[in-house]
């Protein structure tokens, strides 16, 4: 039955032209398949264009009886197998449903991490608003005392590099964006960490941020990174505007998220240097 | 649907012949090669430009050194077991060798030297890269990871590839009565990679779940298998082989095709709940959003129509939650894969994300006609020739054209012949 089931969705795939008149390697292969064609060719590939496909020297009908028992019991287990994983993966990207509330820990083992998907691109909505991370450091000065800088802007940096770029980087265009996202789910409205991740998403919005600095120059002409000794950062939230062809009245003005100070560690600096580096090169 | 001269006697046929059809089918022929080519050299393309963008900020994004140290990645990967040798060392040195043994394995998996190695190598370029930075991907970084798990089941090198040609090449050396070459790079190939395995299960505590490792070394087991039994037992063993590496072709394909239309399938079904999508105006968000308008005065132009950004918006859904089921006629299937490949195009502009479509439309591509991509793979080998022979260079030309001809053109008159 599995083999049926797939090589029925096979041939709807390839609109059932293939088999007798195009495949040019094979049927240069099938003349002289009953010869122990081209060893050499083999080496550590299994395709090579060798392996004769059509005609009646290949496949389950061409073996002897307990080589057919092999093939039929790999059929059974690769139908069974693909069965299977593809359950999984429509249970995955499937809404929370009975069966994944039942048995939700099976598909996730089978499925993390390496078969994780999402899929709601733009879904159910799209996203209505900008969403700007800003930061403030406060710096060491000569004597001793220290002083603070204005909000700097991190994402207006990322915006001026996507500008007119055909092709932007996933530097510019995901690393900031996605890092307040892992943020904000990952803290509460206040600022307080609520999964066990949510050191990561802090250590690395520091690191970001303290990239950032080493490569913006104060007023002085001096680089703010090495001079920082503690950060703050907020999200500024910018509603789309409503269209013009649209009666809605949209909110215009922006709301901000303001999130604690944070002592900046010789870990978070170690980004530092590279950082400089990185930036010259954009 | 299925083979053309069965189709009127096809209704009559009992069960279990069409039972039996069906699994000689699927054991001995590699169903899709020029499918299964395209999409290897779409997914390794993407993979290719992707890299060689991201040259100078690769430090940046996977780095030793990045915002996303190795410490921070080391801690959440201890946690998710995802695969990457990234882990083996934090050094730069060695970050550099994986980039660019990366760059090197897209460069051969494109032309299609050795497939099956190299294509296992591209799997674990991308897997290593990609999850050793889990929080700067996109839908387009998830596509590739999985298509480049999947590609390592299929045999995607038997069209449009130097496997190919090479084969073609031993094989007229044989009805020639030439004696076969003695083959030293497949050999020497498999054996370096049998270092990386080893040094791989020594570092099996760090590179992710067992069951990459299993599967790294059926394949390296296999491939060896097959070229001992080449050599030894090329009968029944032989055949054997031959229809255990169809059927993982033919089923990892079935999944791959099945794996887009869930892609479609959530896309849109997710959509149709959304208000925005209802009312017809979702599509003005994303062209309004900073990080996804690197043309802001195109997108305004789009977004400047209520009734323009409607029927997008309205279409978008339409052909997505449409796709799969258009699987049954083959003529609307290919309308509506036309109309999907070109959104991705619009897309790749107007969202600035051409990585994300080019991804999206390699997978796509598994659904193209036979028809169009032979006579894609003509017209590509006919506009090459028509270039070479333009070239002045003395006689390379003269010596390279016969061969290239007859992997697109001759083949006619070869499947006479057979």
């Amino acid at each position: 039955m599995d083999a049926y089931v797939e090589k029925d969705a096979v041939e709807v795939s390839d609109d059932g032209r293939r088999p007798p008149e195009d495949p040019p390697v094979t049927p240069r292969e099938a003349p002289d398949h009953e010869a122990p064609e081209d060893p050499v060719d083999a080496g550590t590939e299994g395709s090579g264009g060798s392996a004769g496909t059509t005609g009646p020297g290949t496949g389950i009908m061409a073996l002897s009886m307990p080589y057919q028992v092999v093939v039929a019991v790999a059929l059974a287990v690769a139908g069974v197998f693909a069965c299977v994983h593809l359950a999984m993966v429509f249970l995955h990207v499937a809404p929370s449903n009975t069966l994944t509330k039942r048995h939700g820990e099976a598909v996730g083992d089978w499925i993390y991490p390496e078969f994780e998907q999402n899929w709601k691109l733009f879904a159910p909505n799209p996203l209505q608003m900008n969403i700007s991370l800003e930061v403030r450091a406060e710096l060491a000065t000569a004597d001793g005392g220290h002083r603070t800088t204005g909000w700097i802007d991190l994402t207006a940096q990322d915006i001026e590099a996507i500008r007119h770029n055909p092709m932007p980087s996933h530097a510019q265009q995901n690393q900031l964006r996605r890092a307040v996202d892992f943020y904000l789910n990952t803290h509460t409205d206040d600022g307080r960490p609520n999964g066990s991740r949510s050191t990561f998403s802090e250590q690395y919005m520091r690191r970001l941020a303290m990239q950032r600095l080493y490569a913006l120059e104060g007023s002085d002409g001096r680089a703010l990174g090495p001079d920082t000794r503690r950060i703050q950062i907020r999200t500024v939230t910018r509603p789309v505007p409503a269209a013009r062809w649209s009666d809605e009245k949209a909110r215009t003005n922006p709301g901000y998220r303001q999130f604690p100070w944070w002592t900046i560690t010789e870990t978070d600096r170690s980004v530092g240097d590279r950082a400089s580096r990185t930036e010259a090169g954009r | 649907m299925s083979t053309p001269p069965a189709t009127p006697a096809r209704a009559r046929e009992p069960f279990d012949r069409k039972l039996a059809r069906g699994v000689q089918a699927v054991t001995g022929r590699t169903l899709a090669p020029y499918q299964s080519a395209i999409v290897r050299i779409g997914f390794s393309l993407t993979w290719l430009l992707y890299l060689l963008r991201e040259l100078p900020h690769r430090h940046q994004l996977y780095g030793p050194d990045g915002p996303w140290s190795w410490e921070l990645a080391q801690r959440l990967i201890a946690d998710n077991r995802a695969f990457t040798v990234l882990m083996w060392s934090d050094g730069r040195i060695w970050f550099e060798f994986v980039y660019g043994a990366a760059v090197l394995s897209a460069v051969l998996l494109l032309v299609g030297w050795r497939t099956r190695a190299v294509s296992v190598v591209f799997m674990v370029g991308v897997l290593s890269l990609l999850n050793r930075s889990i929080f700067v991907g996109d839908g387009g970084d998830n596509v590739l990871h999985l298509a480049a798990i999947y590609l390592v089941f299929t045999r995607c090198g038997r069209v449009w590839s130097l496997d190919a040609r090479r084969a073609a090449r031993e094989a007229r050396a044989e009805s020639a009565g030439e004696p076969p070459r003695r083959d030293v790079v497949g050999p020497l190939l498999w054996t370096v990679l049998g270092g990386f395995l080893l040094a791989a299960t020594w570092f099996s505590d760090v590179s992710g779940e067992w069951w990459v490792m299993v599967l790294l070394w059926v394949l390296w087991l296999g491939n060896g298998l097959w070229w001992l039994v080449c050599r030894l037992a090329p009968g029944e063993p032989r055949t054997l082989l031959d229809a255990l590496a169809n059927l993982a072709h033919n089923g990892v394909l079935v999944v791959l095709m099945v794996e887009v239309c869930l892609i479609y399938a959530t896309a849109g079904w997710y959509k149709i709940q959304g208000s925005r999508w209802q009312d017809g105006t979702a599509l003005y968000y994303p062209l309004h959003l900073d990080y996804f308008s690197p043309w802001p005065g195109l997108s305004d132009l789009l977004g400047a129509s209520g009734i323009m950004v409607m029927l997008l918006s309205y279409g978008t859904v339409i052909v997505q939650v449409a796709f799969p089921f258009t699987l049954f006629n083959r003529r609307v299937k290919n309308v509506l894969l036309v109309a999907m490949m070109l959104e991705h195009a619009g897309i790749a502009v107007l969202l600035g994300l051409p990585v994300f479509s080019l991804a999206m439309i390699s997978a796509d591509a598994v659904f193209l006609p036979t028809a169009f991509l032979v006579a894609l793979g003509t017209g590509a080998t006919r506009g090459r020739d028509r270039l070479l022979r333009r070239t002045p260079a003395g006689t390379a030309p003269a010596e390279t054209l016969p061969e290239q001809r007859r992997t697109g053109e001759e083949h006619g008159p070869r499947t006479l012949v057979g």
